[in-house]
Formats: C-alpha cells, structure tokens, sequence
C-alpha cells in the first residue's frame, strides 16, 4: 500500500513535516503546497531534512504555490493541478496532514 | 477514476481555493466526483452571506457556481454548521433563528455521508490548514 503525503503547513511553525518523514513508507511521495514549499527554501533546515531523506522522484511541490513564493528549487519535481490529480491516483491513498 | 473530496477550511483559506482547483482539474480529467463534503470550519464556504471584498477572489461563489454547473452532490455537515450558524429554513424554522444562509445546491446531512462517500469513491482526498 502507498501514500501520497499532501502538506501545506509551513514547516517552521510545526513538525509535521518532520513527522511525515519519520514514518514514510519507502514508496510513498510528499507533495508540498501552500506554505509547505518554504521548505524547499536554500540554506534552512527543513531543506538539509529533505535533502538526507532522499526523495528522488518521490517529492513534489505544487508549482503555482512554489511560484507565488519565489521557489525555484530542483529538490522537488513541480506540478499543476492535471498533475495533483494523477499523483492522487498513482498511489493507493492520498493522505492529508491538515 | 472517482473521487470524495471533503474540505475543513472556509473560502477565505488557501486550501478552498486548492480543493477548487483540484475539484475541477479531476472533472477536466474525465474523473467523477462522487461527493463534495464540507466540515468542521469548511462550512463556512456554503453560507450564502459571505461577502468577498471587491479585490480579492470569491471563492464562495466560484464553489456554489462549480457544484450548480456540474449538478454536484455538496454535502455540508450538520452539526458543524449548526455550531457555525450555517443554517437551511427547516434548521432556522426548529431552532427559532431569524436568518437562513445555506440554500440549494449545498446539503445538511451527517458525518455519515462523508463515510459513504468515501466506500463509494476510489480516492478521498482531504483539503485543509493553510
């Protein structure tokens, strides 16, 4: 069974992002949105955790959220909305962290 | 594909706005939306007495004009809205309220139907937070 992890939270008001990678399953994925993206921000911490989670291929952001932020990052593949839809029906559960 | 789409955010949130979105790219798509549910601070997007400043995006309206467009099935949770003033005129009728902001298309009904939604659909997918 996987999981596609939806976050919005930024991650330095909360742990959640943090949480989630703690128990990521090994073909799960995480797509950023909203203020979720400032993770992919160059030089913080949150950055450097998802850098040694090593998520080739398994981390997205959504791309006007990142763009509204002024996140140009190659960590996290950008996607749209047609895309959003076909990540949640790639995996078997689309899992929230509201 | 079929998809439930439950909200927990008001229109004023980013994240109704995202749900919008993805509500519409799934139609686009050529998927179904087997039900839209609204709960906990989500309701807010179903009052029909949400005044949008002039700048900015109505959301509200934007859902109320997807669900209506695409003859939706919007299902608002009862005891959320009723917490919230969200109130249709058989709610206002039994608890002696003096207004009514919740008409057609949008639905009261229960947790249950968010339940069913999710048996129905091949995904559910939760939109809330920021």
């Amino acid at each position: 069974m996987t999981t596609l992890h939806v976050i919005s939270h930024s991650p330095f008001g909360d742990n959640r992002l943090a949480s989630c990678l703690r128990l990521l399953g090994t073909d799960d994925a995480i797509l950023l949105c909203g203020d979720a993206v400032y993770a992919l921000r160059a030089g913080t911490a949150p950055q450097q955790l998802l850098q040694t989670a090593r998520l080739q291929h398994r981390l997205f952001a959504l791309a006007e959220d990142a763009q509204a932020r002024a996140i140009d990052s190659t960590l996290a593949e950008a996607v749209d909305y047609p895309a959003f839809v076909e990540l949640s029906l790639r995996f078997d559960k689309v899992n929230s962290w509201l | 594909m079929k998809f439930a789409i439950a909200v927990f955010s008001p229109a004023h949130a980013p994240s109704s706005r995202r749900a919008l979105r993805f509500a519409e790219a799934a139609l686009a798509g050529g998927h179904q939306i087997a039900r839209l549910f609204f709960y906990q601070d989500g309701v807010h997007s179903a009052s029909a007495n949400v005044v949008t400043p002039q700048d900015e995006l109505d959301v509200a309206a934007q859902w109320r004009a997807f669900i209506e467009g695409n003859q939706l099935d919007a299902v608002v949770c009862i005891a959320a809205a009723l917490r919230r003033g969200v109130l249709d005129a058989t709610e206002a009728n039994r608890y002696q309220r003096p207004a009514v902001n919740l008409p057609a298309p949008w639905e009261l009904s229960g947790l249950g139907q968010l339940h069913e939604a999710a048996q129905v659909a091949d995904r559910l997918v939760c939109f809330g937070g920021d």
